[in-house]
């Protein structure tokens, strides 16, 4: 939780941009607004999320900022230069230091290499060493990603759903990224094993003072691992704060909904919801107005009329509705959570006590 | 029939014709159903010694993660298990007084759809995208209740508007690519729903959907629920549904129960290290508390599956007597069972 005071800013996004379609030969264009207007800074060294539901633009955006798409309209800074005007060799050559984790470890592998080949491939093709430095490297990098280095001359398919991604992990660290973008990169694991990625993505942006860019859905995970959060719906962002404030205090009527509909983690505490209704309207055609007025249980009628500009709160949040300010105090959507009961406390203590020194194999001597 | 109650395996199976005593208000009793998938090793069941069983109008949960057999045992109950490779090599389920695994492929249809009926994860794959919503609503009703065509239209259009369905009646002549993910859940549980079942079983009903559809859809069989009386088996990996919904809980772990009981006994005072791991491994949703607790590697092959309890191979407290002899799922307090020799834990592993 310690946000980098300064404004020091690695990655820009500013104004950006993007419009998927056009028509057929015959048929009337249809222009889905993926990603419609976002201007984000994001500062070295933080984890910054985006949290939205689907079809909300999040993994555009993500892509953008690594210019893995080109944008239709805005721009990408990267240390405080456009990334967009870069030849293809100067782009390779930025590749190294932005890079990306897929949310699906089974597509984003080539299930024809080999993971020493797959992990080496990026060394290979930045230059950063060859022969028996490489191999050496590709074994450092699969220990610290917490695979058996006498695995490099298995296959993408001899591996579980968890160490695939452990694999997509050690291949985006093997050019020394300073920044990487996970594009969901957990929601495809079993819980036991999202907990051991998100760990190691806490160790290895420590480690290697990274900068992580977390595209998610899963807003406990999000509260976990990010000191910022961009909330996106239908294209822009609606909510922009420091995590826990976010959490504790939601400023926008979309994000009190989104954390309202987490399930309650505790059975005695269940209680009737305020339920958003309906579906998120098609990016192909979003509502005049406030895009969120359709479901949003707040609507007065400037909000079919007039965009709400994304506004600076006093604390520095940023807000995009028109009436922030009357919401808030309704305490609408704050979370919640009771602490674990003694019990459950008692023995995760215990249970991680003992797991530490499962970790540390018959060394009982210091 | 109490006399019964001592002896329950020495009883018939086919024809008898109640359950004891103590499985009265019981729908649905599964003893000890075991799974067997053909090329496994020997004794590695994929579903093994399972047992539990489903009150009239109540929820239980089946928690567990991927492989941990939680979906074979849902598809064994509904007779959707191919066999070959899957093969029932024990156990019983008793529905309403009925073993379900000894009926004909000709009972087991009649049952299924009718008094028993299932939802599953992905509802643009369950539905047929050549036919109109409402054709395949009423197909099952006709099936089943042997009324016309048209009146099972009629009934279907009923079950559009009760789960909540807008504009029901231009949606029953839509197709299912017309839906939205959560419209299409809509549809798959009005009909699972159109011939009134006992039982329920959703197999991961919320799984692919955002969470604002999840927590609709959640709320919404619920509330049907309640209104119909129908016990449900609720399938997920989601500790967060599972403390929403459930009234009871099992806990599966590579095709065992490893704990059962209330929800409020699995959540306050959960006690097989299984289920400690899995609750410490989900990120709470209040102000962080440190790095997250995780469980070691994964779940072990089928040909590595160890002799004794399962989660040996991953288990922080496990020793040679864990590797070597299963543990007994043994009642803790009443009606909360775990399958482990050190539970409590902090009486046999606390001081260390």
């Amino acid at each position: 939780m310690s946000a980098p005071a300064t404004n020091d800013v690695i990655l820009e996004g500013a104004g950006l941009v993007k419009h998927f379609g056009g028509g057929g030969l015959f048929s009337t264009p249809t222009i889905v607004r993926a990603v419609d207007g976002v201007s984000v800074g994001i500062q070295r060294g933080e984890t910054f999320a985006i949290v939205g539901e689907s079809g909300c633009g999040k993994s555009t955006l993500g892509r953008l900022l690594l210019r893995l798409i080109e944008p239709t309209a805005g721009d990408v800074l990267y240390e405080g230069k456009s990334i967009l005007k870069l030849s293809k060799t100067e782009l390779r050559r930025l590749r190294r230091e932005l890079q990306i984790i897929f949310q699906d470890p089974y597509a984003s592998l080539n299930p024809r290499m080999n993971v020493g080949d797959i992990i080496a491939e990026p060394i290979w093709l930045h230059g950063l060493a060859s022969g028996r430095d490489k191999r050496e490297r590709v074994a450092d990098l699969m220990r610290t990603v917490g695979l058996l280095p006498t695995h490099a001359d298995r296959y993408p398919h001899e591996f579980s759903g968890g160490q695939r991604q452990r694999i997509g992990i050690a291949r985006a660290l093997a050019g020394d990224p300073k920044l990487i973008v996970g594009d969901e990169p957990v929601s495809a694991l079993d819980v036991s094993i999202q907990a051991q990625i998100v760990n190691l993505l806490e160790d290895l942006k420590e480690r290697f003072g990274l900068t992580l860019v977390i595209v998610a859905h899963d807003l406990a995970v999000i509260r976990h691992m990010s000191d910022r959060v961009a909330v996106m719906y239908l294209g822009e962002i609606v909510e922009l704060s420091e995590t826990d404030a976010l959490f504790d205090n939601p400023l926008h009527p979309y994000t009190q909904a989104l954390l309202a509909a987490i399930p309650s983690p505790s059975p005695t505490h269940r209680k009737p919801k305020a339920l958003l209704q309906g579906d998120v309207p098609s990016p192909a055609a979003p509502p005049s107005g406030c895009r969120f007025h359709t479901r949003c249980p707040h609507a007065r009628g400037i909000c079919q009329e007039q965009h709400p500009a994304l506004e600076q709160a006093p604390d520095g949040r940023r807000v995009a509705c028109h009436f922030w300010r009357e919401i808030q105090g309704a305490g609408a959507g704050s979370i919640s959570a009771p602490p674990p009961s003694p019990a459950l406390a008692k023995r995760l203590a215990i249970y991680r006590t003992w797991r530490e020194r499962q970790d540390k194999p018959v060394a009982t001597s210091p | 029939m109490a006399h019964e109650a001592t002896l329950p395996h020495l009883r018939e199976v086919k024809g008898s014709g109640r359950a004891i005593s103590s499985e009265e208000q019981a729908l649905l009793t599964v003893q000890g159903l075991s799974v067997r998938f053909d090329g496994a090793p020997k004794d590695v069941n994929i579903v093994d010694d399972v047992s539990f069983s489903v009150a009239r109008g109540k929820t239980l949960c089946l928690v567990g993660e991927s492989g941990c057999g939680k979906s074979v045992t849902s598809l064994a109950l509904m007779g959707l298990l191919p066999t070959p490779p899957a093969r029932i090599v024990a156990g019983r389920a008793l529905f309403d007084g009925q073993d379900l695994l000894t009926l004909s492929e000709r009972e087991r249809a009649d049952i299924r759809g009718d008094r028993m009926a299932m939802i599953f994860q992905e509802p643009m794959t369950s539905l047929n995208p050549a036919f109109t919503i409402g054709d395949q609503i009423a197909e099952g009703i006709v099936r089943h209740r042997g009324i016309s065509k048209a009146a099972a239209m009629e009934r279907a259009l009923d079950m559009l508007e009760k789960v909540r369905i807008p504009a029901p009646e231009k949606r029953l002549r839509a197709y299912p690519h017309e839906m939205s993910g959560g419209m299409r859940q809509r549809v798959m549980i009005a009909m699972a729903l159109a011939n009134d079942p006992q039982l329920l079983i959703a197999d991961e009903p919320t799984t692919a959907l955002d969470v604002t559809i999840q927590a609709q859809i959640l709320t919404l069989i619920r509330r049907l629920q309640e209104e119909t009386g129908t016990a449900m088996i609720l399938i997920t990996h989601d500790l967060g549904v599972v403390a929403e919904v459930a009234d009871e809980v099992a806990v599966m772990y590579a095709g065992r129960v490893v704990e059962t009981g209330p929800v409020e006994a699995i959540f306050e005072d959960p006690q097989h290290p299984y289920t400690i791991g899995l609750m410490g491994s989900v990120p709470s949703l209040g102000r962080r508390q440190g790095r997250l607790a995780t469980i070691r590697g994964t779940v072990p092959p089928a040909e590595l599956m160890p002799k004794g309890c399962r989660f040996t191979t991953r288990c922080p407290f496990a020793d040679s007597r864990c590797a070597n002899d299963p543990p007994p799922l043994a009642e803790i307090r009443p009606g909360h069972k775990a399958r482990c020799w050190y539970a409590p834990l902090e009486e046999h592993r606390g001081a260390a």
